[in-house]
């Protein structure tokens, strides 16, 4: 009995040491020459491997940075900080750090103030609706709200508000851009947080006048009010939008006051000010 | 039995995924690509034929005359193990397209159910040093042929008409189970 559980001792403890010694001798001779600084650098990133990079995921970043392939302000999730953090790890000056945008959705066209084309009751994404009827509102540069965008966001920033619109949180939002990407309309834009002045909240490009008053109660009518009233001169008409020039804003509200269907708002107040989140309704979306 | 017998029965009659049903987990899971699942499949052939070369002559000679057989498991987990991380060695060093695409299937490999099969059954079965080589080479061969046919039935469901309730891995099994059907046609191959 007792020579068993010895005997079942040593041998265990035999095998289990040359294994151990096999392994280790194996492990030198396959090395594979890594550099550290890859490993640095992944551990700075914040991991969430959204690939607003531009490479694929946060390892293919990594390396990418360690390798001097890419620069280190590329992490718009992660910000400046992390863009300081990646400067330090390469040893190389920040070049300034990574610019924290927001998205902003450019419709206010809810469920109330645009006009539908009819019960759309086709596959519930809005790259369907869009493909299949053109738009569901009788605007076809409107959002088509069937949150699309919400479904992308990996940071719970965007959800359907009851208004039948998509709602960006804020504090949330890091502006990695995937709803950008993924709105078939092309109506979500990347703001930069601390931007101050006008915008437009509306994507119509039309530049007939009588249709957007037909489609939209919050549309923008192309009356020019806001670029003959800028005290600055900082709003022009491009493609059937105006445009602010924010090296020229001085955030003064003129246009505000004075657009006829209020779709200019300031960004400061209108915008990131209000930080409303509406929760996901049930059966809001697909 | 002759080599050939045993080879056949393993490879095609006794087929260890769709007669047998071991090893689906690295079955279902690295067969989205016919390359991968090739290279899965040739990985997990190396590691059955050393694991047999290896815990044959050591049951035989080592545990059998100290009356340790109880041990089997544990000394075949260990050898298993410890083949598993020399190949992960290799292919880290050699071939890192594969090594990335394996990810973790390649430590699973460790607990691939087939392989620990394998090295039991050539205990049980009586089978001598060369029989169970070659019982080892049919049964890997065997889980490559089922990874090549389900990763290109694969290639064709990606674009089939699946319903709903059967997409992913249920439709996989259903597949699975109808190529194991088509394989009891070879049942009556060996007498």
């Amino acid at each position: 009995m007792l020579s068993t559980i010895l005997l079942t001792i040593g041998f265990s403890a035999v095998l289990a040491f040359l294994i151990g010694i096999a392994l280790a001798f194996f492990n030198q001779k396959f090395k594979v020459e890594r550099d550290p600084k890859i490993d640095e650098v992944r551990a700075a990133l914040p991991g969430a491997n959204c690939g607003a990079c531009g490479f694929p995921g946060c390892d293919g970043y990594s390396e990418a940075v360690a390798t001097g392939r890419a620069v280190t302000t590329k992490c718009s999730v992660g910000g400046s900080a992390t863009a300081e953090t990646l400067s330090k790890i390469m040893g190389i000056d920040g070049g300034g750090a990574a610019e924290d945008k927001v998205a902003v959705l450019l419709c206010q066209g809810t469920k109330e103030k645009t006009v539908s084309k009819g019960e759309y009751n086709g596959i519930q994404t809005c790259r369907a609706a869009k493909l299949s009827t053109g738009s569901v509102k009788t605007c076809s540069y409107g959002c088509q709200g069937l949150g699309d965008c919400t479904l992308v966001c990996k940071f719970d920033a965007l959800a359907m508000g009851e208004d039948g619109l998509p709602h960006v949180n804020y504090e949330n939002c890091t502006g990695c851009g995937l709803c950008v990407e993924e709105c078939p309309q092309k109506i979500l834009t990347l703001v930069p947080r601390p931007r101050l002045g006008s915008i437009v909240l509306c994507s119509n490009r039309t530049t007939l006048k009588a249709s957007v008053i037909k489609t939209c109660k919050v549309g923008c009518i192309k009356c020019e009010i806001c670029v003959k009233s800028c005290p600055e001169g900082a709003i022009t008409m491009v493609n059937g939008i105006p445009v602010t020039d924010y090296a020229k804003c001085t955030s003064c509200g003129v246009c505000v006051e004075k657009c006829p269907t209020k779709c200019y708002k300031l960004l400061e107040t209108d915008v990131f000010g209000t930080k409303k989140m509406v929760p996901v309704m049930e059966g809001a979306q697909a | 039995m002759d080599l050939g017998k045993i080879f056949i029965l393993a490879l095609l009659v006794n087929n260890i995924v769709v007669m047998r049903f071991l090893a689906l987990c690295s079955y279902i899971g690295m067969t989205s690509d016919v390359g991968q699942s090739i290279g899965m499949g040739f990985a997990v052939t190396f590691v059955t034929v050393l694991a047999t070369a290896a815990t044959w002559p050591i049951y035989q000679y080592i545990l059998v005359p100290l009356n340790l057989t109880f041990l089997q498991i544990l000394i075949f987990i260990l050898v298993i193990a410890s083949l598993v991380q020399l190949v992960e060695f290799y292919l880290k060093k050699n071939v890192p397209g594969l090594y990335s695409a394996m990810g973790i299937y390649l430590p699973l490999i460790t607990t691939n159910c087939a392989i620990l099969a394998v090295t039991f059954e050539n205990i049980s079965f009586k089978y001598n040093f060369i029989q169970s080589i070659s019982y080892s080479v049919g049964v890997s061969l065997g889980y490559l042929l089922a990874m090549i046919l389900l990763a290109g039935i694969r290639d064709r469901m990606k674009t089939s008409p699946v319903p709903k309730f059967m997409q992913g891995t249920p439709i996989l099994f259903m597949a699975t189970a109808l190529i194991g059907i088509a394989f009891m046609g070879f049942s009556g191959l060996i007498k």
